[in-house]
C-alpha cells in the first residue's frame, strides 16, 4: 500500500494497513522521527499532521488516512534543507534534555503557529497542555515556541 | 562538533602506563589513543572481587570510563563509556577533555562506546556521580596526551618542548609561526610513543576557555531531525518483532504455558517458551501482530496473594521491622524521653519513573555470538546478565547503548534485553523488542512508598533534640546480592535524604526500617532524596512555626560555622534573595522554603503559590539557589535543575501509584497522569561556586521541591498535609 508522508508517496507493506499510523510511519516507512510514549493518546509524543492539523498517530488507523497528507517531523524542514523555526528555536534555546518527546512537541508547536503566527503566552501553554515532558523542559518550551514565532516572521 | 553512536575502530587492549592512564595496543596502525580510569569507586572493587571479575581494580583488565583518539588525518574522538539519557553529560565530559587536550571543542567528535570486554559493574550512569568521578581523569588523561605531542613535535620540529604550545590540535612554536604541526601529522609520523616521565600539568581554572562555558548539546541536531538514534528507534535488514508475557499480579507466578493458537497467527514467526526461566514470548514481522498473539498464548499462573494498597502501606510499621541507627549525635531519646514538644508522622506514596521512551532493545544472534543495542543506563549490568542467564562467554556478548528517552534510574535492570536476546537466539534473526506504556507502569519496579516519624524536644526556640524513624521498601537492595545486602546493614538508597545536617542541633538521631514490599521496587531518581527530605524538611517548618520564629531564620540558626554549613547557609540567602523572600506577595500567594544537601550539593529552594477554593495548588514560581561546586556546563547544569524540579512537582501535586487486588491499578496516563504544562512554574535558578570541584546536579536539586510546596501551603492556610501528593482531595480535607 502507498501513504503520502512529506509530499511523498511511500510504499508500506500491507500488514501495517490494518494497524494504527504510527506503526505505519515507523516500523513501516522506517521514519522514526515520530516517537511512541503512551500509544492511548495522552502523552503526545506520536503528534504529527493530518492535512495540517495536529493528529496523535497511535490511535489514528491507518485507514482513515490513506489519501491524507501526513507530514512528520522529518518533513518538518524546507525543500532545501533548512530547518524549520521551531526546530531553529529548539536548538537555539537548547530546550531538549532526552529529546524523546520534542518530535510531538515540535509537530504541536509547528501546528500551532500554522494556525496562529503570533501566540501570547497564554495561546502557546493551552496548544501544549497535552504534550508530557518527562524530563521537565517545560520552562525553554514556552520561550521557545514565541522565538519560533518571531523566526518566523522574519524568514517570511 | 559531530557525534556517532558506535566505535568504527576494533576492540582495543589498553596497557597501563606508569602515569596511571591507558595507551591504546592494537588500534588501527598510526593512531594514538589514551584511555581515563577513573578508578572504581571502593565499593565497585570490592564487589568486582566478590564477584570474581578476574580484571584486577585499577588494572588492565578494566575498561576505562573514556578514550581519546587521534587519527593521521587529524580526526579526534572521545570514546564515552557513559550514556547520554538526557542530563547533556556527553558534552559535558567532551568540554573537559577538549579543555585539556588543546583543541577547539568544535574538533572533537563525540563517540559512545559499548561494552568493550569483560563484565564491568563500574559502566553505569546514574546517581549524579558521572561529572565528579571523571573530572580529574579525564583531564589528566587529555593532558597527558597533549604532552606527548608536543614532546613528539619537539623532536620533529628540532625545537625544545618548552618552547612550544598546542593550540587547535597543532603544536605550534611559540615564537615562530610557520613552525607547526597538526596532532595528525605528529600521529602519522610516530610509531613507538614515549611514557610520560613527569605527571602531565594541567590548565589553572583561570586558563579554561572551554569548562564553564554553556556549550550546545552535541546530540541535539540527530534528535531534534528524527535520526534514528534511540533504541525504540533500531531496525535492520531482517528484523522481526518481539512480545513476552506478563504476570497478571504483582506476586503470580507462572504455572504452564502453551503456545495455544498463537502460532497460527498472521504475522506469526515463532512462539518462543522456555518454562526455566518462567519465559515465553512470541517473534512476528510486526509489533502490532507480536503485541496480539502474546495474549493468545495459553498460559496459567498462580495469582499469590491479591495484596491491597492497605496492606502494603500496613508493612511500614515500626514495631515489625528491624531498625537500624544510621545517625545518632549526642542522646535525643534521652532528651525527649517521651514527651516530645512535638511530633509528626509523614507519608509519600509509590511512583513509577515514566521515562517516555519504553524499554526497548534490538538483539541479534549469529553464529555463537550475541550483538545487543539498547537504550540502557548499565550496559555492563545487561552484559553480565545476559552471560549469565545465555549461559554465553563474556567474549561472545557485546551491548552498544544508544541514546536514551529518559532514564530516572529505571534502566539499571536488563529485561527488555534479555527478553530480545532470548528471542533473537530462539529465532536466528535480530529481533527488536518494544514495550508498551502498560508493560512499563506495571511490570518495571517502583520508587517506594515512605513513612518517616519526626519528634523534638525544643528549649528556648531551639531544637534540643531530634528523632526520626525513617521506613521505606527497598530501594538499592534488589540490586545486590545478599552478601553485599548483609555488609551494608542498611539500603542507602532507601534513607537518602534524610541524614540531619543542621549541625546546630546537640542530640539527633536518625534510624531506618527497611521492608520487602511484595510489589518490586528499586532506584528512583534521587532514591529516597524527595520522599525523605519532605519529611524532614516539613517537620522544620513545624518546628519554626512552634518556636515562633520564621522558618527561614530558623534553618539558618541551626547550621553551625563548618565549611559544608557556609554552604548550605549561602544557598538558603541566595535563593531568599532572589525570590524576594520576606518582601509582600500579592494577597492569597505565600512563600515556602526547604533545603537539602545530596551528593555534596547543597540546593535551597522556594516556593510561591496560591490555592483556589477547590483546593488546587498552583505553583507560580520557584526559586533554586545550587551550589554544586564547579559548573562545567552552567545552562546544562540549570536544564537538570529545572527538569528535577517539574519531576519533582509531578510527584509533589499528582503522581500517586496503587495497589489493588494484587494489580498495580493504573495501565497508562489516563490514571497516573503527569504534570503538563500549563501547571509548569516559572523557574529561576541561581549558580553559587563555592570552589572549584564540580559535583552531581542530576538528581539534588529535586530534593527540597515537594517540601517547599507543603511549607507554603501551610503558610498561605494553616493546612498542614503530611501525606503526598498535595491533590485537592486532601487540601480540601485538611
Ligand atoms: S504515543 Fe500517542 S499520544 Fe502518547
Ligand atoms: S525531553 Fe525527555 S521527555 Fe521531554
Amino acid at each position: 500500500m502507498k501513504l503520502k508522508i512529506n509530499g511523498q508517496e511511500v510504499e508500506i507493506d500491507d500488514a501495517y494497513g490494518s494497524g494504527l499510523l504510527i506503526w505505519a510511519i515507523r516500523d513501516g516507512a522506517g521514519l522514526m522521527g515520530t516517537k511512541f510514549g503512551c500509544g492511548a493518546g495522552i502523552c503526545g509524543s506520536c503528534t504529527v499532521h493530518i492535512d495540517g492539523e495536529a493528529v496523535r498517530s497511535c490511535i489514528t488507523p491507518v485507514q482513515n488516512v490513506v489519501d491524507a497528507d501526513i507530514r512528520t517531523l522529518e518533513g518538518l524542514p524546507n525543500e532545501d534543507g533548512m530547518l524549520h523555526p521551531v526546530q531553529q528555536a529548539f536548538i537555539e534555546q537548547q530546550v531538549p534534555q532526552c529529546a524523546w518527546c520534542m518530535s510531538g512537541q515540535m509537530m504541536s508547536a509547528a501546528a500551532l503557529l500554522e494556525q496562529n503566527e503570533n501566540p501570547t503566552q497564554e495561546e502557546i501553554v493551552e496548544a501544549m497542555s497535552e504534550n508530557y515532558c518527562r524530563c521537565g523542559c517545560y520552562f525553554r518550551i514556552k520561550s521557545a515556541v514565541a522565538r519560533a514565532a518571531e523566526i518566523k516572521q522574519e524568514m517570511a | 562538533m559531530t557525534t556517532s553512536q558506535e566505535p568504527k575502530t576494533k576492540k582495543r587492549r589498553w596497557r597501563v602506563t606508569r602515569r596511571g592512564f591507558l595507551l591504546g595496543a592494537g588500534a588501527t596502525a598510526g593512531t594514538l589513543a589514551i584511555g581515563v580510569l577513573a578508578g572504581r569507586r571502593p565499593f565497585y572493587r570490592f564487589l568486582a572481587g566478590q564477584l570474581d571479575n578476574a580484571s584486577a581494580p585499577g588494572g588492565p583488565a578494566e575498561d576505562p570510563i573514556a578514550w581519546f583518539e587521534i587519527s593521521p588525518d587529524n580526526d579526534i574522538s572521545i570514546f564515552i563509556n557513559r550514556v547520554e539519557m538526557g542530563q547533556g553529560v556527553h558534552t559535558s565530559m567532551a568540554q573537559i577533555g577538549a579543555e585539556e587536550l588543546g583543541i577547539d571543542f568544535e574538533q572533537l567528535t563525540v563517540v559512545q562506546a559499548g561494552t568493550q570486554k569483560g563484565a564491568e559493574p563500574a559502566a553505569v550512569t546514574g546517581g549524579s556521580n558521572t561529572i565528579s568521578s571523571a573530572y580529574l581523569p579525564l583531564r589528566k588523561a587529555a593532558a597527558a596526551m597533549r604532552e606527548m605531542l608536543i614532546i613528539q613535535a619537539a623532536g620533529m620540529l628540532g625545537a625544545p618542548a618548552a618552547d612550544l604550545e598546542a593550540v587547535s590540535a597543532t603544536v605550534r612554536s611559540k615564537s615562530d609561526a610557520d613552525q607547526s604541526l597538526t596532532y595528525g601529522e605528529i600521529v602519522a609520523a610516530t610509531t613507538e610513543w614515549p611514557e610520560l616521565q613527569e605527571e602531565p600539568v594541567l590548565k589553572e581554572a583561570s586558563e579554561f576557555q572551554i569548562i564553564g562555558r554553556s556549550i550546545p548539546r552535541v546530540d541535539f541536531e540527530a534528535k531534534l531531525t528524527g535520526q534514528p538514534v534511540y533504541g525504540y528507534d533500531l531496525k535492520t535488514e531482517g528484523m522481526l518483532y518481539g512480545a513476552v508475557i506478563r504476570p497478571p499480579t504483582i506476586e503470580a507466578t507462572l504455572l504452564s504455558v502453551n503456545a495455544g493458537s498463537a502460532a497460527e497467527r498472521d504475522g506469526v514467526v515463532e512462539v518462543v517458551v522456555d518454562e526455566e526461566l518462567g519465559f515465553a514470548g512470541v517473534v512476528a514481522t510486526t509489533r502490532a501482530a507480536a503485541w496480539t498473539a502474546v495474549n493468545s498464548l495459553d498460559v496459567e499462573w498462580d495469582e499469590g496473594h491479591l495484596w491491597s494498597q492497605e496492606e502494603l502501606d500496613d508493612m511500614l510499621d515500626f514495631d515489625m521491622l528491624d531498625g537500624y541507627v544510621i545517625q545518632k549525635e549526642g542522646n535525643a531519646l534521652r532528651v525527649i524521653d517521651g514527651e516530645p514538644t512535638l511530633a509528626a508522622e509523614y507519608r509519600t506514596p509509590m511512583a513509577v519513573h515514566a521515562h517516555l521512551e519504553p524499554q526497548a532493545a534490538m538483539a541479534d544472534f549469529q553464529d555463537g555470538k550475541l550483538k545487543i543495542w539498547t537504550s540502557t543506563q548499565g550496559q555492563g549490568t545487561v552484559k553480565g546478565q545476559i552471560v549469565a542467564v545465555l549461559g554465553m562467554e563474556e567474549a561472545d556478548v557485546e551491548v552498544v547503548p544508544t541514546y536514551l528517552g529518559g532514564g530516572f534510574g529505571r534502566r539499571l535492570n536488563a529485561n527488555v534485553a534479555l527478553e530480545a536476546a532470548l528471542l533473537a537466539r530462539a529465532v536466528g534473526r535480530p529481533v527488536h523488542v518494544g514495550w508498551t506504556r502498560q508493560e512499563e507502569m506495571r511490570h518495571g519496579y517502583v520508587r517506594p512508598s515512605t513513612r518517616s516519624q519526626l519528634s523534638a524536644k525544643l528549649n528556648n526556640n531551639r531544637i534540643e533534640a531530634l528523632s526520626h524513624r525513617q521506613a521505606s521498601g527497598e530501594v538499592a537492595f534488589p540490586f545486590f546480592p545478599g552478601f553485599l545486602q548483609a555488609i551494608f546493614g542498611t539500603d542507602f538508597g532507601a534513607w537518602r535524604g534524610s541524614f540531619n545536617f543542621y549541625e546546630g542541633i546537640p542530640n539527633r538521631q536518625l534510624g531506618a526500617y527497611l521492608a520487602r514490599m511484595p510489589i518490586k521496587t528499586g532506584w528512583w531518581r534521587g532514591l529516597g532524596l524527595m520522599s525523605n527530605i519532605f519529611a524532614t524538611e516539613s517537620f522544620m517548618d513545624e518546628m519554626a512555626h512552634a518556636a515562633g520564629v520564621d522558618p527561614l531564620e530558623f534553618r539558618l540558626a541551626h547550621l553551625s560555622d563548618d565549611p559544608f554549613s557556609q554552604r548550605m547557609r549561602g544557598v538558603l540567602e541566595a535563593a531568599a534573595e532572589r525570590a524576594g523572600y520576606g518582601e509582600s506577595l500579592p494577597e492569597g500567594r505565600a512563600f515556602g522554603v526547604a533545603c537539602g544537601p545530596d551528593v555534596d550539593t547543597v540546593v535551597a529552594m522556594i516556593s510561591e503559590i496560591s490555592v483556589d477554593d477547590d483546593g488546587f495548588i498552583t505553583v507560580h514560581k520557584v526559586t533554586q539557589a545550587i551550589d554544586a561546586g564547579l559548573f562545567i556546563n552552567p545552562d546544562g547544569a540549570k536544564a537538570q535543575a529545572q527538569g528535577s524540579i517539574i519531576m519533582g512537582l509531578s510527584s509533589t501535586l499528582i503522581e500517586e501509584l496503587t495497589v489493588s487486588e494484587g494489580r498495580v491499578v493504573p495501565n497508562n496516563f489516563d490514571r497516573y497522569p503527569l504534570l503538563t504544562i500549563d501547571r509548569a512554574p516559572e523557574i529561576e535558578i541561581v549558580l553559587l561556586e563555592s570552589d572549584l570541584q564540580p559535583r552531581g546536579m542530576g538528581e539534588p536539586p529535586m530534593g527540597p521541591v515537594a517540601a517547599s510546596v507543603a511549607n507554603a501551603l501551610f503558610n498561605l492556610t494553616g493546612k498542614r498535609i503530611r501525606q503526598l501528593p498535595l491533590t485537592p482531595e486532601r487540601v480540601r480535607a485538611a
